[in-house]
């Protein structure tokens, strides 16, 4: 049931997806295999982390790990008019799912799951940031999600992307942000889940935290889960974390090293 | 709003050695909590729930899905939808009244939505039919507390809720050979599985109780400030303590507590070690609540 938008043509009222006939045979195999395809339960997919996508921004960075794409733009600090002053800057993370980037197509105007992913990637960021030194100003972040491989991915993917951005923009900040997570399928802990092996979890554990400082900045976990395994799956996702922040600090030394020369 | 004085006043009074609130509870105390059910005749399920000033009316709507369709699922879902009422929050905008409101929605969406979470009896006719549950919350008035309280309100109004029962029924034509000659009653539910529709059986009754009920969850904020964690924030103690941790337990009878969901809100950070003893105390609590809470439905459901 499409709304109508007065800007742009509207297809028909009603329309699905087509459904191909491999996407018929993947749904029926209802028993899945017991081990994971492809990888170790405690590798994640590697990471493509670049800076300077976005030149007009006053930093960007883009993210690609196999099938989720997110491009991230930094604008600030700027003025925030007409607002009442205010002592501390204020964070603005603002997510937009392009039309393409979920296997149904996703209406151009701002949707409220767009929301959700903003408020986790916004709670993640806020304790990194040192915005006592920014008073009556804003930071604007603003994350296009090109291929979207599950909420999870989404959510940990632009929270590094974001970092980095804000980093690039030159952002005083208390240490880098990374996030990862993960999934619980049956009894053993994957990491970096994809959006099946997310369905197929009973339990998904997300977090955000500042390996340079060790703190945790952002916990989200759906599903059922016991008070020992939530605590494993912590540790597991911090140990990830480490990895990926050495990822997000060559990426920054990088096109620092090229900006130079 | 609070001024910075005010925020420092409490904070210094909940990390002195002697703890002290504003009303004199100790740092693990709820407020004197209210609740009450069946309170909505039209409705499948109901509750209010008031707690030191915060109050939420739960009510649940069963209405047939077709499994087909594009959000429907077999064997039933739930749908969960919160509203603020606007005497509410008389200091914010529309527009944020309508963020918190959605928040609020896609929290108990994604908790008691889950597909651990699913009663059973919410299928009416195999691959073709069932129940979708809406559960609407409205907050009439928000004086600290909103997750544990919403929780509370949702679970009740789940405890309460019964379902119709209903009776799969097949149409045949008469005298029609199909193989051998089968009792074409409308009664033959043996064929279930190609029951083309069916019908309330007893227009009577409220119907069967909703399945699960001991497994719904309820919600512990934790409130942290420096090492210290209170339960139950006043609005002051909300605006002077901003960081704080929601534990989503499910405490089912004899068994052992299972963590439903986690967040962690508001601007500030936690130590790993931390959250293992935050996990374990908020464990502690949630088995508390769950129990007296419990005592209480049990009560009123024998009262019905």
């Amino acid at each position: 049931m499409a709304s109508f938008d007065r800007r742009r043509i509207n297809g028909p009222e009603e329309s699905r997806p087509p459904v191909f006939e491999d996407d018929e045979d993947a749904e029926q195999i209802s028993v899945t295999p017991k081990t994971r395809k492809g990888r170790a339960n405690k590798d994640i997919r590697p990471i493509f982390l670049t800076t300077g996508l976005i030149s007009q921004a006053n930093g960007s960075s883009y993210i690609e790990t196999e099938k989720t794409k997110i491009a991230c733009a930094v604008y600030g600090p700027r003025q925030i008019k007409n607002a009442p002053y205010n002592e501390i800057g204020k964070l603005n993370v603002e997510v937009k799912f392009a039309p393409f980037s979920c296997s149904r197509r996703r209406a151009p105007l701002r949707d409220a799951e767009d929301r959700s992913i903003s408020v986790l990637i916004q709670q993640s960021l806020l304790p990194s940031l040192r915005l006592e030194l920014l008073p009556k100003s804003g930071i604007d972040v603003f994350i296009t999600i090109i291929e979207n491989d599950g909420v999870e991915a989404c959510v940990a993917s632009g929270a590094v992307a974001a970092s980095t951005a804000l980093a690039d923009a030159g952002i005083e900040m208390f240490g880098l942000v990374t996030s990862c997570a993960s999934a619980m399928v049956e009894e053993e802990i994957w990491l970096d889940p994809t959006a099946e092996e997310t369905v197929r979890a009973r339990a998904s554990f997300t977090i955000a935290c500042i390996p340079a400082l060790g703190t945790v900045t952002n916990i989200w976990q759906t599903g059922q889960l016991t008070a020992e395994e939530a605590i494993c799956c912590l540790e597991a996702c911090q140990t990830c974390c480490r990895d990926i922040h050495n990822v997000m600090a060559s990426a920054l030394l990088n096109s620092q090293a090229a900006k130079c020369s | 709003m609070t001024s910075k004085s005010e925020k420092s006043y409490i904070q210094s009074s909940l990390l002195s050695d002697a703890p002290l609130r504003a009303d004199g509870r100790s740092l693990w105390d709820y407020r004197s909590i209210f609740l009450e059910t069946g309170i909505i005749a039209q409705a499948n399920g109901s509750a209010r729930v008031n707690v030191g000033g915060t109050e939420i009316v739960a009510a649940c709507k069963l209405e047939v899905e077709d499994v087909e369709s594009i959000d429907g699922i077999d064997g039933g879902r739930i749908f969960c939808a919160v509203s603020c009422s606007l005497s509410a929050y008389p200091h914010l905008s529309s527009a944020a009244i309508d963020d918190i409101q959605y928040d609020l929605s896609q929290l108990l969406n994604s908790t008691l939505g889950h597909s651990s979470l699913r009663p059973s009896n919410l299928s009416i006719l195999p691959h073709k039919r069932s129940w979708l549950l809406n559960l609407d919350c409205i907050v009439i008035s928000d004086v600290g507390n909103i997750y544990d309280v919403l929780f509370m309100a949702a679970r009740a109004a789940l405890w309460d809720t019964h379902v119709p029962i209903t009776r799969a029924i097949e149409y045949r034509a008469p005298q029609r050979t199909s193989g051998d000659a089968m009792d074409e009653s409308g009664l033959d539910t043996r064929q279930a599985a190609q029951a083309a529709d069916f019908e309330l059986k007893d227009y009577w009754t409220e119907g069967d109780i909703l399945d699960g009920r001991d497994r719904w969850p309820v919600c512990i904020t934790l409130n942290l400030i420096s090492s210290k964690h209170f339960l139950d924030a006043d609005p002051r103690e909300d605006a002077a303590v901003p960081l704080r941790l929601l534990l989503i337990f499910s405490c089912p009878n004899s068994q052992k507590p299972l963590l439903q969901g986690t967040r962690l809100i508001g601007s500030g950070e936690i130590a790993p070690s931390e959250f293992k003893s935050l996990v374990e105390a908020g464990q502690k609590y949630a088995m508390a609540l769950t129990k007296t809470l419990h005592a209480k439905l049990q009560s009123d459901s024998l009262q019905q």
